[in-house]
């Protein structure tokens, strides 16, 4: 049953897919005409979907976003660029889902990294065998309707590729940037980081002042012993629709960081699903600042497999104006998985009448050796502590930002690289009311 | 506590007690449901025009509704045309009138459940109104409540004699729409309770119904209905039992309770309907609606429910927080063991200011059984300074088992502060060790650290029940620990 949101993009689909990245990959070809029959099934999720109850998506019923097509004239200034691009770092830069060689920074790459566009990849043999496999290797089409829409209309996105044994020695920042009008932009990523590797990891996304919908699934590979840590700035346009899915898959004693910051876009839903085998780590940690009529959903799952996974997680949402955020947290513990030690957080603030915080961590486990809590809060500042500032001479208005801020910046105090920091501290600060937080501190 | 080893085998091997079946000659209907179904079962309760055309609109609303599947829960779709909707133990032309009356047998079948209905041999103290799969066959101490002014029936007695309370209040806080069990319920339901408390009365003793399910392929469907009004007081007590039967059989029930203006609450339950074998076959399917409107200011209303039987539990015992300052309160021990499945919780809807709400559930779960706590804490906007705690723990007993937990928390009001806590873990080693090392076995030292894991909310019970609910945790938890 094709879904009323979905049929114009179904319909369109033969006119584009002579022209999407991978014409010469058969497995791939297969792959997406699978992703558009299931999208054609499924459409975009609806509010009847258990994983979606509190976000809806109806608008894309109203709204038609044509194909991004790849910009010709360069509409990105200098200026513009560098609020978002990390100098420290290497960095691909992809122009409404089209990588852009003129805006990257790749050299001097180590020996053995790839750091390379997904449709140049795809080009050459080499590089779609590692690919084989990948692609829809942490995730499955039929996850929800924006990943088998993703799987069937993904132009380009970014192949990452970290050898065995090698600590990579600066951060590796993705820098999405959507710049037109009313399009979509679907991009895939894939991460692989071999045994015994390390690497940091940026993925920013940015857009000009204009309403887009941004869909960005990507897949992460974690080897054995491996340590991945992936930081997800998603600062787009107060006009935009974001999708961001972040798929998986830790080996044996594999370590894995995800810092999400959704401080942007007025619909927003981000996934982060792990797989973790036999003694492998993982820690997510999120933000999310909404403001206006911002809607800002976070979904987690964590799958524990094997014995012995570590799992942390802590989400925190400062809520003001009409804003709604939501956080879904899943932690499912597998018949084997003993000895399994799962921590889940959220904490809500609260700060106008119109906003909204809905909640939903669940446990769901079937291993009886684990130690597995969570915990929920959702309320205002603490009077106690604007009293006691108070009694110190600050006065109300300056209390409640500086325990608003600190409430935030526990998060973004956790970023330890020092630029990628400070862009995230300027984008909160500029979100909130600034009186009385004295920069010379931070 | 057990002493030797001899009698804790004893135990294992020990069947579910009330699983007995009382053979008597009832008065029962052939299977299956229709409007003509409905329209006999009103007039053999012989009921006002109205309940009539009520049973027959939930009756039309159901049948445009699909069975729910969110829950998590497995089981195989019930055939609504197999089951009698109405069976009941043939009785003399008028109805019993006196005790003497009443058929020997279910007299002595209630002896059995340990519930006598003979009001002589009752300590003082307990008024039980009884229900044997669709009929209320005694109720206790009438004469007594009659004096204080609390009207305590089968709820067909009160349709007839008080349709005023009935019409006004039947279905105001579920209504017919509100669910698939809900709607079935309002168009068939053959007995239950009914208690008003008159304002300003505190009920001179607690009050009990005990249920009864004893005819094979029947569903019981008993609907009861609480009204507490001004600064009046009640507590309220509910036990239930089956026989072993290897079909699964249907209890749908229906509870109401409304609190006016400062009126107090108070329902306890412990459940334990025929849980199936060791195989998992057989078993009740206790697919229940409860719940409880703080209409007035300042009302109270508190849920406790000890639920260890069942094949399958599926049950939210709510309170809508309407009145300001109204406080709602949950406790729950929900027992899982072989193939029992529970998905059991709450809903707290914080509508006026300053309503407080307690969350507390402990979820066991042994052998492989699957046992679920889902909850909603919803506080909307006109909820100024609401506040609620939640804190659930689970416990698993054994690596087959699952316990799960589903809270949503929904958040519509600045001042509000909620919180909600989790965790799972199974009996520590040290615990264990400990107890066994000051010379209690296993067994022993396993019920002991589960009674304290669950003593939050024994301590809310009712004296009696508490006694009774430590006991089938005991028994219910038999032949888990290895």
């Amino acid at each position: 049953m094709a879904k009323a949101n979905s049929s114009a993009y179904v319909e369109r689909y033969a006119d584009v897919a002579s022209s999407l990245c991978g014409q010469t990959v058969p497995w791939l070809q297969q792959q997406r005409a699978d992703a558009i029959l299931q999208f054609t099934e499924y459409g975009f999720p609806a509010i009847r979907d258990e994983d979606w109850r509190y976000t809806n998506v109806s608008v894309l019923d109203k709204q038609h976003f044509a194909m991004a097509q790849k910009s010709v004239s360069a509409v990105i200034t200098a200026d513009w660029l560098k609020a978002y691009q990390l100098v420290d770092a290497w960095s691909l830069v992809l122009v409404d889902g089209y990588f852009s060689a003129e805006h990257s920074v790749l050299a001097d790459l180590p020996e053995g990294v790839t750091v390379m566009s997904l449709a140049k990849a795809l080009q050459d043999a080499q590089y779609a065998t590692v690919l084989e496999g990948k692609i829809n290797g942490a995730v499955s089409q039929d996850e929800n309707g924006f990943v088998a829409f993703n799987g069937a209309y993904f132009v380009d996105g970014v192949l990452i590729h970290v050898p065995a044994k090698l600590q990579v020695s600066k951060p590796i920042q993705v820098l999405h940037i959507a710049t037109q009008e009313l399009t979509a932009i679907n991009t895939r990523s894939v991460i692989v980081a071999d045994e015994l590797s390390e690497v940091q990891l940026i993925e920013t996304f940015a857009g000009l002042e204009c309403a887009y919908l941004s869909v960005a699934v990507t897949e992460v590979f974690v080897g054995q012993n491996a340590n991945v840590t992936l930081h997800k700035v998603q600062v787009e346009s107060e006009k935009a629709i974001h999708f961001g899915g972040t798929y998986v898959k830790q080996a044996r004693d594999a370590r894995f960081r995800h810092d999400n910051f959704a401080l942007g876009g007025v619909l927003v839903r981000s996934d982060v699903h792990t797989d973790l085998d036999y003694a492998s780590e993982c820690e997510l940690n999120g933000l999310y600042l909404g403001v206006k009529r911002q809607h800002i959903d976070n979904h987690t799952r964590i799958n524990h497999l094997k014995p012995h996974g570590i799992s942390r997680q802590l989400y925190k949402g400062v809520l003001d104006d009409r804003a709604r955020g939501v956080f879904q947290g899943r932690v499912v513990v597998a018949e084997d998985a003993q000895k399994t030690d799962s921590q889940m957080n959220n904490r809500n603030l609260l700060l106008s009448s119109d906003a909204e915080a809905d909640t939903k961590p669940q446990l769901e486990i079937y291993a009886d050796d684990v130690k597995c809590a969570h915990g929920v809060t959702v309320g205002q500042l603490d009077e106690k502590s604007i009293f006691y500032l108070q009694s110190r001479c600050v006065d109300e208005e300056t209390a409640r930002n500086m325990l608003t801020f600190a409430f935030a910046n526990e998060m973004v105090d956790k970023v330890k690289i020092k630029s990628l920091h400070d862009l995230i501290l300027g984008q909160v600060l500029t979100r909130f009311p600034q009186e009385g937080i004295n920069k010379e501190w931070l | 506590m057990s002493a030797s080893t001899q009698e804790i085998n004893n135990l294992i091997n020990q069947e579910y007690k009330q699983g007995f079946v009382t053979e008597l000659e009832t008065n029962t209907f052939l299977p299956g449901l229709d409007e003509s179904v409905i329209h006999k079962l009103s007039k053999i309760k012989n009921e006002p025009e109205f309940m009539l055309e009520y049973r027959l609109k939930a009756f039309r609303h159901w049948q445009t509704m699909k069975s729910p599947e969110w829950a998590f829960v497995k089981f195989d779709p019930i055939d609504y045309q197999s089951i009698s909707y109405y069976s009941a133990p043939k009785r003399k032309e008028d109805g019993p009138k006196s005790l003497d009356e009443i058929d020997p047998q279910i007299l002595e079948a209630y002896k059995k459940l340990g519930i006598p209905l003979d009001e002589q041999e009752r300590l003082a103290g307990v008024a039980v109104d009884a229900v044997f799969d669709s009929v209320s066959v005694a109720t206790t101490f009438k004469g007594k409540l009659k004096d204080a002014g609390v009207i305590f029936c089968p709820i067909s007695e009160a349709l007839r004699d008080h349709p005023e309370l009935i019409k006004e209040y039947l279905g105001s806080v579920v209504p017919i729409t509100d669910n698939y069990f809900a709607a079935l319920n309002a168009a068939v339901f053959t007995d239950g309770s009914f208690v008003y408390i008159p304002k300003g009365v505190r009920c001179p003793m607690e009050l009990s119904t005990y249920f009864r399910i004893n005819a094979a392929n029947t569903g019981q469907f008993e609907r009861t209905l609480i009204i507490a009004d001004e600064g009046s007081h009640v507590s309220y007590l509910e036990g239930c039992t089956a026989p072993m039967r290897d079909e699964n059989q249907l209890h749908a029930a229906v509870v109401e309770l409304v609190a006016m203006k400062d009126a107090v609450i108070k329902y306890s339950t412990v459940q334990n309907w025929y849980p199936g074998d060791k195989n998992g076959l057989g078993g009740i399917y206790n697919f229940v609606t409860k719940r409880a409107d703080c209409r007035g200011a300042n009302s109270k209303v508190s849920w406790t429910q000890v639920e260890t039987g069942s094949a399958i539990t599926w049950k939210y015992p709510s309170c809508v927080l309407t009145g300001d300052n109204s406080v709602g309160e949950f406790y729950s021990v929900a027992l899982t063991n072989n193939y029992q499945q529970a998905d059991t919780g709450t809903k707290m809807i914080h509508i006026g200011k300053n309503t407080r709400s307690t969350i507390v559930s402990k979820g066991i779960s042994a052998g492989k059984a699957q046992n679920t706590y889902r909850g909603l804490v919803k506080v909307l906007k006109s909820a100024e300074n609401a506040r609620n705690y939640t804190q659930c723990d689970s416990l698993l007993v054994g690596d087959q088992c699952g316990a799960h937990t589903f809270p949503y928390i929904e958040v519509k009001q600045p001042s509000a502060q909620v919180e909600h806590e989790a965790t799972t873990s199974k009996i520590s080693e040290d615990q264990l060790f400990f107890c066994q090392q000051r010379g209690l076995s296993a067994e022993d030292a396993v019920s002991m650290i589960v009674n304290g894991f669950c003593k939050e909310v024994f301590k809310e019970l009712p004296m009696e029940f508490a006694v009774e609910a430590q006991a089938l945790l005991g028994l219910s938890l038999e032949g888990s620990v290895g």
